[in-house]
């Protein structure tokens, strides 16, 4: 009877603030909307000038590859410049991201074979466009000398099949998952332990110690408190983040994978809860928790493989995602989300998740002071 | 006779600071006590001692002949607290947070029922139970703690300065609740107080307190007769040396105590009204100019003087960290 009124407490308090509530839903979904329309996967329309002092055959064939490109995958927009100092001024000026040049006699060299070279001047202070315009055009050149397109395949050449083993995934789609455990992030940020940072700072917490109220009953209420009103807003977000990036999920998932998603969520919140108890513990001003959340959401957030590949990541970040419990939650709902995975392949994710929560809240209710 | 509260030797230190140095009390049942003391003197301490909120360093306490320390769930059980601060949720309602707290105590849904419903009617608050508390005023949120402190029904009821912070009205209100709950649940009262009038309305015995030791401790009818001044002379003067006034007055007859203020002379005494024509007259004589004369009855503070030598001082400043201001108090801070 003391924890479901001490619980009951903590959602009334909640449900009297809906400001809290619209925000902890709101930011995730704006996450997915502003992340997921500004780095789009690959990149696209990146400005490039070509300034054609050959005028020669092949430097009409690269022309054409170029045109190919900006109507094919759209990776560059093609200006053609006559001025190659026009271009170059354009570049530093931020027109352009890159200027390619051909010189002259460039296509009489290519037919002697004496090492025909192209200039490409790459704003290199945007290093992802340098590298994506640079990659582009480096994939069209070998094409310069093939004036004709092969109507029978080359059996010759080893030929590379593209064969993508789940339905087509676009860019913010991949974002749900990061986006779920941000909700779940921001929904353990102002439960749970926040709450007894409030009642410290208000002073309220003292007529809850003169109570019958056990430390156990105090973080555990809290604790299942902050799951319940967490795990709504995460259900939440998910669907909202679902009808907007178009993801079909409620298709996609059958009842026993709805239900390991669900799992996986009420995990994560326990695992991030008991965190915050552990970190929260003892603070008694709201503003050393906002403070705190801006910098745990980063070092929880990025190398939790939500934006970019953990494999990607240097070996002492490497090192932290494998004991960062937002890891697991994003591998596990990315697999249940877009792989049809059952149990087998989350298993790993679900053990370390509970095992992290279990620690963590254990660690919390050992920590927690109950005297003032 | 039946002890509600026995402490013996009392002890809380903070690092060197001793905050209590070894108190013993024994509050019959049924008694309404007072501790009188000023700010910093250590009544809130051995009041968070005895609510099982701060362990002791030393001694033994024992609330309804449970121990605070070792049986400090059965303490929490007959106790009722109305802390020095305002405690209450603000997001909830006053009848949301007398169930809740009921519910704390495992009261069954009809008795709780039937007790918020009594305590709400008893401390006038009935119209505005479904009203967030952030919409009550400062004398409605007391008249509510006291209510959430009694939901219970405790044997002991403890309260931190009830009544600091509210206007004299609401004051009122509040001693007037405490006298009905007194008679009408048997209750045994502790309260601490810096105001002696408070005290005197309600309490059958007053301790005084200051730097964490029992200085006085009798009925407050026995300790306003340990005090001979019973009344305080402002006098104040012009066109003397304070010294020679001080020296002047303080040698006349029923003057005790005689102190400069500025140009304010402070003279108690045991009978202002006869001794202020000597006084003014004499001052005059050695070619002083009165402006002013004002006659008072003895406050806390002349009884406080009295028992203690000393003016009643402010507390003394909590530590907070450099690094995090007021985020995490540290011994180490400013």
């Amino acid at each position: 009877m003391r924890l479901l009124a001490f619980i009951e407490r903590d959602l009334r308090k909640f449900a009297r603030n809906p400001i809290v509530v619209g925000v902890s839903i709101l930011m995730p979904i704006i996450y997915l909307v502003i992340l997921g329309n500004s780095f789009q996967g690959e990149l696209k329309n990146l400005p490039l000038a070509v300034v054609d002092k050959d005028a020669g055959p092949y430097a009409r064939r690269a022309m054409e590859l170029l045109r190919a490109i900006e109507s094919g995958t759209r990776t560059v927009r093609l200006t053609v410049s006559p001025d190659e100092e026009a271009a170059m001024r354009g570049l530093r000026d931020g027109a352009y991201k890159a200027v390619l040049v051909i010189p002259p006699r460039w296509s009489a060299e290519i037919e002697r074979s004496t090492g025909p070279e192209l200039g490409l001047f790459l704003d290199n202070a945007e290093t992802i466009s340098a590298q994506t315009l640079e990659a582009a055009i480096a994939r069209a050149l070998p094409e310069v000398r093939t004036g004709f397109v092969r109507i029978r395949e080359n059996r010759a050449v080893p030929a590379l099949r593209r064969v993508e083993i789940y339905r087509k995934i676009d860019y913010d789609q991949t974002l749900i998952p990061g986006v779920v455990i941000m909700a779940i992030f921001l929904g353990a940020m102002m439960t749970g332990a926040f709450n007894l940072v409030m009642d410290r700072f208000l002073g309220v917490d003292e007529s809850y110690f003169l109570t019958p109220l056990t430390k156990k009953d105090m973080v555990v209420g809290l604790v299942a408190s902050g799951l319940i009103i967490t795990t709504t807003l995460a259900l939440v977000v998910l669907f909202l983040g679902a009808l907007i990036s178009g993801i079909p999920l409620w298709r996609m998932l059958d009842a026993r994978s709805a239900m390991l998603v669900l799992a996986v969520i009420m995990l994560s919140t326990l695992g991030i809860q008991g965190l915050m108890f552990l970190i929260m513990g003892r603070i008694g001003h709201p503003r050393i928790v906002g403070v705190l959340g801006g910098f745990l959401n980063v070092i929880f957030f990025f190398p939790s493989g939500a934006i970019y590949p953990v494999e990607s990541f240097p070996a002492w970040l490497k090192a932290f995602a494998a004991v960062n419990p937002e890891s697991y939650s994003v591998h596990a709902l990315r697999s249940l989300f877009f792989k049809g995975a059952g149990i087998a392949a989350v298993r790993g994710d679900i053990f370390f998740l509970a095992g992290f929560a279990a620690l963590t809240i254990l660690a919390g209710i050992f920590a927690f002071k109950r005297t003032l | 006779m039946t002890l509600a509260i026995e402490t013996t030797g009392l002890v809380k230190k903070y690092g060197g600071i001793t905050a209590l140095g070894g108190v013993s009390l024994s509050i019959p049942s049924g008694d309404c006590f007072g501790l009188l003391g000023p700010n910093g003197a250590g009544k809130t301490t051995l009041i968070r001692i005895l609510t099982t909120l701060l362990p002791p360093s030393g001694g033994s306490a024992a609330i309804g002949g449970f121990d605070v320390v070792r049986e400090s769930g059965s303490v929490r059980n007959v106790i009722g607290v109305v802390p020095q601060a305002m405690t209450s949720d603000l997001d909830l309602t006053g009848y949301e947070t007398l169930d809740i707290y009921a519910r704390f105590y495992g009261m069954p849904r009809k008795e709780r029922a039937e007790r918020i419903d009594e305590l709400l009617g008893l401390v006038g608050l009935k119209d505005r139970a479904r009203d967030l508390i952030a919409t009550y005023s400062g004398g409605m949120r007391r008249r509510l703690e006291i209510a959430r402190g009694l939901v219970h029904k405790p044997l002991i009821l403890i309260l931190d300065e009830p009544t600091i912070g509210l206007d004299p009205q609401s004051r009122h209100v509040v001693w007037e609740l405490l006298e009905k709950f007194r008679s009408l649940d048997s209750l045994t009262i502790l309260l601490t107080t810096h105001y002696m009038e408070e005290a005197e309305s309600l309490c059958d015995h007053v301790a005084i307190i200051d730097y964490g030791k029992i200085v006085a401790l009798d009925t407050v009818e026995g300790l306003k007769k340990q005090i001979p001044e019973k009344d305080v002379l402002e006098v104040t003067v012009a066109g003397i040396a304070a010294e020679r006034a001080v020296e002047f007055a303080g040698a006349l007859p029923t003057v005790t105590r005689c102190l400069a203020r500025g140009d304010v002379l402070v003279a108690s005494t045991g009978n202002g009204a006869e001794i202020i024509p000597v006084m003014v007259d004499g001052l005059k004589n050695l070619g002083a100019k009165v402006t002013r004369v004002v006659l008072k009855e003895q406050t806390l503070e002349d009884v406080f003087i009295h028992y203690t030598g000393r003016p009643i001082r402010e507390e003394e400043a909590k530590k907070v960290s450099f690094l995090l201001g007021a985020g995490i108090p540290t011994r180490f801070g400013r």
